[in-house]
């Protein structure tokens, strides 16, 4: 079904295409994009475009790439729907680690491949490794996110429907997805064993996750409460690695029986705040919102509206630079995509004001906040302008 | 298996084809949503009352809810009725997915790529991109928007008053 994973030389630079007709694998034909550094200052891209999902890297900040990989072709089968984005983690030592969902059956029951390299800066190249299921799971899995923590730690979490099946075959009806993880500790090549966090969470949202001070995973992610009520929940670890209960972000009450295909952002800053952005249209209030928490997520502050709410903010994502907090979103004027920015210097106590770090005519991937040293970009796939990396400044 | 690897001239060609077909024939296939699809079904269904039922074939709660459309079409053949799938997933697929439903029969488009938020505007400006979503358009032009699965007895009741078809005005894009 895949191909082994195989070089190509030819470096690229802001390959352009027309909108619906992009078939080929490359860069520029890519509709999901996502960055990360290695401490050698190369930037990794893992990218979906024509059906598969390949990497390169940058020695210029993201100008030019090389060494173009194409670790596994998929075809209509690639997950490549709204909130699906491939997932790249690179560790202080090298090692790098590559997840994404493929669907498996006519059903769209899907799969979590994972592809690792041992060392992403060995003399004859990355050697990632032919992808392999993540799970032993028969049923289904989708929407992967992974990082490692300060510890060199791996942590993978994904939405699971192994106890949705297990319910149906009992003969009755489980909404939703669960939330399952997993922790590696030889950066992905194994996996202690799945375990299932929560059932009921929307089985369509990607997951955020963060770590906190005490390098445990927080994760946000958009639950189904009593009454279709499609929130979103904060899971936090404690002691042993065991969870915490979910506490609830916000009582938005969005009632709804679907996908809105829209997941949330976490980031927690060097104070111990953990700041959440999401999206709903829930009874209590509809646009993109922020709230922070200063207690351990026990409570977090109302909802703050971000964005222009004419414009359809949406697509949220956070990123931390010691207390400085970043949050970046997508809208759309009619004419443009608009990737907009607001910033605090004091954990989000106080807010910039926001500004236009990006803009488009065509089709644009969610924005991508990413740090190196101390300094925060923007990471940015469009149709018209290719990649860009956007330096973001602070006034 | 996937339409995405055939030549464009081909699809092109198709396209062509399909809109050439008088409304009737035009039942019973899957076609690829174009820029202007869109807007040429809500012209041909000007002044008549329309459901347009957007869903997507990854999406659980969509294939769920597909075949009570499919028993409502059943007791309402008469109702005008469009689908869209909007995941990006071969027609094959969703034909089948539509045949399964009882709804092989009915007017179907399904989008040759994820839907950006271009092309989500020419479908419904106020839409975020969630599935299933049901535009309920009346005979003037109103749009009365249900998300999530929909109850089929609002759509039922819907159907049967005067929001569906009455007092005909000129007003295409009321939203």
């Amino acid at each position: 079904m895949f191909a082994r994973a195989q070089t190509e030389p030819a470096p690229m630079h802001h390959q352009q295409a027309e909108p619906n007709s992009c078939k080929e694998t490359g860069l520029g034909c890519a509709t999901a994009v996502t960055p990360a550094f290695d401490a050698h200052n190369n930037l990794w891209l893992a990218w979906v475009a024509g059906g598969a999902v390949s990497v390169a890297h940058s020695t210029d900040l993201g100008h030019t790439f090389k060494d173009v990989t194409l670790i596994g072709s998929y075809g209509a089968l690639m997950d490549s729907g709204a909130d699906a984005k491939p997932q790249l983690a690179i560790d202080a030592q090298g090692h790098a680690v590559l997840a994404y969902g493929v669907f498996k059956d006519k059903a769209y029951n899907a799969q979590v491949f994972i592809s690792t390299s041992a060392s992403i800066w060995a003399k004859d190249g990355p050697a990632f490794t032919v992808p392999r299921s993540l799970s032993e799971d028969s049923a289904s899995q989708r929407f992967p996110t992974l990082a490692f923590n300060s510890n060199g730690r791996l942590f993978a979490t994904w939405l699971d429907k192994r106890t949705v099946a297990l319910a149906r075959q009992n003969g009755q009806t489980q909404t939703g997805a669960a939330l399952a993880y997993a922790w590696s500790d030889d950066a992905g090549k194994t996996f202690a064993p799945d375990t299932i966090a929560q059932d009921n969470t929307c089985e369509c949202c990607r997951v955020a996750l963060a770590f906190d001070s005490k390098r445990r995973p927080v994760i946000v992610y958009r639950s189904i409460f009593p009454g279709h009520e499609r929130d979103h929940a904060i899971l936090r670890f404690g002691e042993a690695d065991r969870t915490l209960p979910a506490q609830r972000v916000a009582e938005d009450h969005w009632v709804i029986d679907g996908c809105p295909h829209h997941g949330p952002s976490v980031a927690v800053t060097a104070d111990g705040t953990v700041h959440a952005a999401w999206f709903t249209e829930g009874t209590a209030r509809q646009g993109l919102f922020y709230a922070r928490s200063t207690d351990h997520s026990q409570q977090f502050s109302a909802p703050k509206a971000i964005g222009n709410i004419a414009q359809r903010p949406g697509r949220p994502n956070l990123l931390t630079v010691g207390e400085t907090i970043w949050l970046a979103w997508k809208e759309f004027d009619g004419k443009r995509i608009l990737i907009k920015e607001q910033h605090s210097m004091d954990a989000g106590l106080h807010w910039s004001i926001e500004r236009i770090i990006g803009e488009t005519q065509h089709a644009a991937d969610h924005p991508v906040l990413i740090v190196h040293g101390r300094q925060a970009y923007l990471s940015w796939m469009t149709h018209d302008e290719g990649y860009q990396l956007i330096k973001l400044q602070t006034p | 298996m996937t339409s995405r690897s055939h030549p464009i001239w081909l699809l092109a060609l198709c396209i062509l084809l399909a809109a050439a077909l008088p409304s009737s024939a035009q039942a019973g296939s899957t076609r690829l949503l174009e820029t202007e699809s869109f807007a040429q079904v809500r012209i041909r269904y000007a002044h008549k009352p329309l459901i347009v039922h957007i869903w997507g074939l990854t999406c659980g709660p969509c294939l769920e809810e597909l075949p009570r459309w499919g028993e409502l079409e059943k007791q309402h053949p008469d109702m005008n009725l469009v689908l869209i799938q909007a995941d990006d997933a071969p027609v094959d697929a969703v034909g089948a997915a539509l045949d399964h439903a009882g709804l092989g029969r009915v007017e179907s488009w399904s989008v040759p790529s994820e839907l950006d938020e271009f092309a989500r505007a020419r479908i419904d400006p106020s839409w975020s991109g969630e599935m299933p979503r049901t535009l309920l358009i009346s005979a003037d032009g109103s749009v009365t928007t249900v998300r999530g699965v929909a109850d089929i007895a609002v759509i039922t009741r819907w159907l049967a008053s005067s929001d569906a078809g009455a007092k005909p005005v000129l007003r295409l894009h009321n939203h």
